[in-house]
Formats: C-alpha cells, sequence, structure tokens
C-alpha cells in the first residue's frame, strides 16, 4: 500500500449547517488527507469569515482556504465601508461569486452560515459549479451521501438550540462512523443573536454506532484484559 | 535515453590547500557517436572563476554565453571580478528562471575567493545549490565519479598531488563510461598562477 | 533609428521559452532529468518556550545519494526557520523569495517579522502556482503572539498543528510523535523527542538520511545545531588514502598562466603635516 503523499490535500469530509429557532448550528469533522495518509486529525473546518458569519469548508483545502481567505478579506472592506456588520446573504453571494468566476480552477464547496438583524439566522450551500442555495438545513462532502436519509427523518422545523446541536453532533458522528475520508473529532459553531459559541467534542466521546467498538489505548490491552484470541485453524 | 546522456560528458572538482583543480573528458558525441575529441566543457569566467557544464552542448554554450554577458555587465558596473559564492548565486538564479522548461546542464563551478580559499559548488539543472567541502562531480559519468573520488579524495592536499588526484579519478571514471573520455583536461589554480593540462587517455 | 536591442538581465519570475523545444525532446523519445529532491524526513513541535524544527541531511537525485551532509533547514527570518522537503531548487528558492519579502518588510516596520506573515507570502505563491513548485514545508517560530508552527503543502494548503512532519519520512517519524508528544515539554525533552523522529526517518525510510539538524526557537533567541546528532559516521576510509606518484598521469600539453598579484595601494593621509 502506497499512501500518495504528493497527491493535493483534500478533505474528504462531513460538514453540515442546520438553522433552529433563532440561529444557525454548523458542525464538521476534523481528518485532512493527502491519499491515503491522513495529514491532519485535527484540522479546523469552520472558519471565521466575519463576527456572525462562519464557513464550513470541503474539497481541496488549498482551494477552500484560499476561498475563504478572499472572501474574509472582501467582507471585513465591506464592513468598513458599509459601517455595520455584513449580512449572511452578502458573505454567500460572495463565495458564489469567486466560485462561479473560478469554478474551472476550483474544487471546493462550501457551506456559509450565520446570523443577521434581517433575516435572523440563515444556511446557505455553495456546492462545486458555484450556484447557490437557501436551505432550512444542508449536508456537504464525503460523509453526507450517510446522511440524507437520516436528515430527512430527524431534522424538524422549530427546533431549539440544544436540540440542533445534538442533531448535528449525532449525524457527524454516525458519518464518522461509516464514511472513510470521515474522522476525528466533532466541532461545532453556533452562531444566533448573542454572537457565535464555538463547541469541541471529543472522538471518544462519541457514541458508538452498530458494530463500534470501545476506543481502547492499545490493542495490547485486548490481549492482557480479555481471553486469549482464538489461534487462527486452517 | 535521458537527455543528460545524448552528448555524453564526465565532470570534477576538486579542493586541495588554498587551490582547486577542475577537469573534464574531452569527448562530444551524438548519442553513441563521437562527433569530437578536443570538446571543452570547462569555461573560465575570470582568472579564478571556472564553471564546467555538463549535459546537452547546445545549453552549455547558450549558458555559458549569457554568464559571460551578466559578468562582463557586473565588471562593468562594479569594477572587479565576481566571487566565487555570488557567481554561484547568479548561475543558480539564472537556471531557476527556466524551472518549469530548464537549460539541460548540470554545472560545476569552482573559484578562489578573496583570501585564497577555495570554493567549489554544483547544482541540478534547475539551480538547487550543492556546497561541498571536498569533491563535487557531474555528467554522464558521474555515478562512477562519485565511487572514485569519494576513495581517492584526502584533505589539504598540495596542487601538485591534488593533480594527480583528480587526473587519476577523472580517468579511471571514464573508462566505464562509454559516453564520455577520449583523455582529459584540467585547471589547477593555485593563487599565483593556472595550469591547464591536456591528459593522454584511452581513444575508445 | 532602430533602437538597439540588449538582452537586459530579467527583472524576476519565470521564462517559459524552452518550453516548447523541450516538449518537442520528450516527443522525440529523450527522458526528462529527474531533478534534485530532498526525499526528506523533517518535523517541528512545540514545547514549553518556543517551537523546535529538525531534519535528516540527505540530498537524493534518484537512487543516487546527492549530497550527504546538506541544509534543509532554512533561514526565514531570525525569529523563523522553515524546514524544506520536495524538489531542492524549489524550496530554496521559495524559502529565499520569502525571507528577503521579510527582512524588506521588517525595514519598512520597524517590527519583528511574524509567522503568519511568513505563512501568507508562502501560501499565496505555492497556490499560484497550482502544486507545480513543489515545496512542503515546515515553518516554525516564535513572535510577538507566541510560538507558532504550520505545514505547508505544495498546493498551498496550510495546517496549524502542536506536532507536524512532511517529507518522505513523515509517517516513521509521525509514528514517534504520535506515541511521545505531550503538551509542555522542556527543552531538553523536545530536542531528544525530535532527534528520536528524525532518527526514526533517517533509518527507516531509504529517502532519508546521514545526520540530524535541529533548531531551537524561543522568545529573542534562536539557536541553530547544525549536525545535532551523527548517527551515521564514516567508516570506509582508508587512513593512508591513495597516493600517486609526480608525474604518474601522462600530460600531452601544460599551460602555465601566472596570475597578477594583488598589488595593495597604501595612501598617506593627506591631511598630515
Amino acid at each position: 500500500m502506497d499512501p500518495d503523499l504528493s497527491a493535493p490535500h483534500s478533505m474528504g469530509t462531513t460538514i453540515i449547517g442546520v438553522t433552529y429557532d433563532g440561529g444557525v448550528v454548523l458542525g464538521a469533522d476534523s481528518r485532512t488527507s493527502t491519499g491515503m495518509y491522513v495529514a491532519n486529525r485535527a484540522s479546523d473546518k469552520i472558519t471565521q469569515l466575519t463576527d456572525n458569519v462562519y464557513v464550513c469548508r470541503s474539497g481541496s483545502a488549498a482551494d477552500s482556504q484560499i476561498l475563504s481567505d478572499y472572501v474574509r478579506y472582501f467582507l471585513n472592506q465591506h464592513t468598513i465601508q458599509l459601517g455595520q456588520p455584513a449580512t449572511v446573504k452578502v458573505a454567500a453571494n460572495l463565495v458564489r461569486l469567486f466560485s462561479y468566476q473560478n469554478k474551472n480552477m476550483l474544487q471546493t464547496g462550501l457551506i456559509i452560515g450565520g446570523w443577521d438583524k434581517y433575516e435572523g439566522g440563515q444556511i446557505y450551500s455553495v456546492p462545486l459549479g458555484g450556484t447557490v442555495l437557501k436551505q432550512p438545513f444542508t449536508i456537504g462532502g464525503s460523509g453526507s451521501s450517510y446522511l440524507y436519509g437520516f436528515f430527512d427523518q430527524a431534522w424538524k422545523d422549530g427546533m431549539s438550540k440544544d436540540e440542533a446541536e445534538k442533531l448535528v453532533v449525532k449525524a457527524v458522528s454516525l458519518a464518522i462512523a461509516r464514511d472513510g475520508a470521515s474522522g476525528g473529532v466533532v466541532r461545532t459553531v453556533t452562531i444566533n443573536a448573542e454572537g457565535a459559541t464555538r463547541n469541541f467534542y471529543s472522538g471518544d466521546s462519541l457514541p458508538l454506532w452498530h458494530e463500534e467498538l470501545e476506543p481502547r489505548n492499545s490493542l495490547l490491552d485486548i490481549l492482557v484484559s480479555g481471553a486469549s484470541p482464538e489461534p487462527m485453524s486452517i | 535515453m535521458s537527455i543528460f546522456e545524448y552528448n555524453g560528458s564526465a565532470l570534477v572538482a576538486m579542493v586541495g590547500k588554498n587551490c582547486f583543480a577542475i577537469a573534464s573528458d574531452r569527448r562530444l558525441g551524438v548519442q553513441l557517436q563521437t562527433v569530437a575529441t578536443d570538446f571543452r566543457r570547462i569555461y573560465r569566467i575570470h582568472d579564478k572563476v571556472y564553471i564546467g557544464l555538463s549535459g546537452l552542448a547546445t545549453d552549455a554554450q547558450t549558458l555559458y554565453q549569457r554568464l559571460v554577458f551578466r559578468h562582463k555587465l557586473y565588471q562593468l558596473r562594479e569594477e572587479r571580478d565576481m566571487k566565487p559564492e555570488t557567481f554561484a548565486s547568479l548561475v543558480s538564479s539564472i537556471l531557476y528562471e527556466k524551472r518549469f522548461g530548464p537549460y539541460f546542464c548540470q554545472p560545476v563551478i569552482a573559484g578562489l575567493g578573496d583570501d585564497d580559499q577555495p570554493f567549489i559548488c554544483t547544482m541540478d539543472c534547475l539551480g538547487a545549490k550543492e556546497l561541498a567541502k571536498d569533491f563535487v562531480v557531474s555528467g554522464s559519468a558521474s555515478e562512477s565519479l562519485y565511487g572514485a573520488c569519494e576513495s581517492m579524495y584526502k584533505p589539504d592536499m598540495e596542487p601538485e598531488e591534488l593533480f594527480e588526484n583528480i587526473s587519476q579519478a577523472l580517468l579511471a571514471s571514464v573508462d566505464r563510461d562509454c559516453l564520455s573520455g577520449w583523455g582529459g583536461h584540467v585547471f589547477l589554480v593555485t593563487p599565483s598562477e593556472v595550469q591547464e593540462r591536456t591528459l593522454k587517455g584511452r581513444m575508445d | 533609428m532602430e533602437k538597439a536591442r540588449v538582452d537586459l538581465p530579467p527583472k524576476g519570475g519565470f521564462s517559459f521559452d524552452l518550453c516548447r523545444r523541450n516538449e518537442m525532446l520528450t516527443k522525440k523519445g529523450l527522458q526528462l532529468p529527474g531533478f534534485r529532491k530532498t526525499g526528506t524526513t523533517i518535523v517541528g513541535l512545540i514545547f514549553e518556550d518556543g517551537v523546535i524544527l529538525g531534519a535528516d541531511t540527505r540530498a537524493t537525485e534518484g537512487p543516487i545519494v546527492a549530497d550527504k551532509n546538506c541544509e534543509k533547514i532554512h533561514y526565514m527570518a531570525p525569529n523563523i526557520y522553515c524546514c524544506g522537503a520536495g524538489t531542492a531548487a524549489d524550496t530554496e528558492a521559495v524559502t529565499d523569495m520569502v525571507s528577503s519579502q521579510l527582512q524588506l518588510h521588517r525595514y519598512a516596520t520597524r517590527r519583528e517579522s511574524r509567522v503568519i506573515t511568513a505563512l501568507t507570502l508562502l501560501k499565496s505563491h505555492l497556490f499560484s502556482y497550482q502544486g507545480h513548485v513543489s515545496a512542503a514545508l515546515v515553518l516554525g517560530g516564535v513572535d510577538i503572539t507566541g510560538p507558532h508552527l504550520h505545514t505547508v503543502y505544495p498546493h498551498g494548503s496550510t495546517d496549524t498543528l502542536p506536532f507536524a512532519t512532511m517529507g518522505s519520512g513523515s509517517l516513521a517519524a509521525m509514528a514517534v510523535f504520535e506515541s511521545k508528544y505531550k503538551e509542555g515539554l522542556t527543552r531538553e525533552d523536545g530536542i531528544q523527542l525530535v532527534g528520536e523522529a528524525i532518527c526514526s526517518g533517517i533509518f527507516n525510510d531509504l529517502g532519508s538520511g546521514s545526520n540530524v539538524d535541529v533548531c531551537v526557537i524561543t522568545k529573542g533567541k534562536t539557536d541553530y545545531l547544525r549536525n545535532h546528532q551523527l548517527p551515521n559516521p564514516r567508516t570506509y576510509i582508508s587512513s593512508r588514502g591513495y597516493s600517486f606518484d609526480r608525474g604518474h598521469t601522462e600530460v600531452l600539453s601544460t599551460k602555465i598562466t601566472p596570475l597578477k598579484l594583488k598589488a595593495e595601494v597604501v595612501e598617506n593621509d593627506a591631511m598630515e603635516e
């Protein structure tokens, strides 16, 4: 097995954005991989754009970092010119603009989430081609394919903040369990009228799903603690 | 076949006590056909700095012309000769400029600095400098030169001893390379004089 | 009158005029050469009062060891250093370029450089070349905001980590870090762990070898420990060496050019009376 270390750095990812009654919750896993190798097991894929707008990044790490750096730069300038915080819609539209204009160079999908005084909490998703979609909730990255059915069933209009955050953490942990390209910890950002709060859920605090094992320090512990494993029979 | 082996070449520079020697073979070929047996690969930049260019001969000559041009501009502006370190940086930046369409040359640079301290260095064709304290090699015979120099080199050799040493290392190495040979050129540079010698070698 | 055209030295940037010819040569079946790479182990970690960087010292050209003791920890600023892996020419050029930009920035602002400035300059250069400038870097330094450690990939993505490895030996070195790294290591333990990680690369990765270079950066002080460990000393050299008699080599012709000695002119002080 050859871990292709020269492959571009990409984030096989699970990212989620959910609106609730009064704000939004963004969630992401923390795995960044180059080919087969996990280059960073504790990365932060939820990037701040302004005080009240954050973005979840997926796809090529280089592309999504540069894109969000540019958007942050223009939003800061916009905030100064406007004399008041930028709206989530403006942020999403800037992301769309750069994604669309450079669509043949970029390999990245983003979820923009935030709160403003005009429209409250909003989630926008900007997938590969540079469309912008305003949605009550959205999921992205390679892990999202395991979550569509779950969200159809579990998402409800008018959830409380805690319900929304629990849903996001549960969903990311489900995707981590099934998607090889997602893993590590769960990071969330909750944004509402009061501001933004970051939360962190370590890998061993996540719920265990079907056939998952309790975390152990070492495989040797299995030999020491339990009965000796069955000898291999031919 | 690699582009570096199209013309064939062997280049080596060695450091002695307050002196250095730079040597090359004399063959110019087009693949396996020999075209010239008195070809020069080592060029004088000024009395105390020499550059050997292995690899594709057409690029070597073009590169040499550009280097001479840049060195003359430097002399006009600064009214002095380039230090070997400065010259190495110049070569490196000229090569790196062509990062995505390189000259197929692997230079070997040797010179005496202001305090007569010898300086030798080689680069790959993109201009990645490799400074060495003992010897540097390049060309299609570089693999055998590595071996020969690694065992024959001694620190602090006197000029005549250095000459015998570098010549034997070169001759031994080109005998194991089809693409280089036909004797050699050796420049032996000391603070007071430059000796340019032509070596007799195998003619096959 | 036609203006005389002179090929003036370029002001910077790449030149692509040989690309078409080289493409033609490859189409004719001539292999393009491999460039000098640093099949490398480079690492970095944050300890209690700063950052420690480490690197092996082998440079390779295909299977050949081109340099047994090269320097892979590059200077960026007095308080910032950078380990480089990938194509040697690229790591050298990109770090040199950014370090000179940082120096000019310091002249303009009269303030110590920040690690984030170096990081942004590096990543924007690498991103604009879309991975064709193949430099993989571990950037470390201590500035007014504290110690920082980043990794930079050839495509321009960056990570911020408490411990990092890069290069072909990164897996071997990361195995050491993952099992032994703790927060708040002392200087001695930090250097020890970095040495261990590099040695793991040297002995388990064929692209890495020779010696261990270490660079310790703390607030206001940088220690570059060149060849901190020499785990592979040369043992095969003959004590007497080869010696050849004078005139052993057959010489066809000799041309001797005496060099002019530099005359030093001592000028008397004109004001003296």
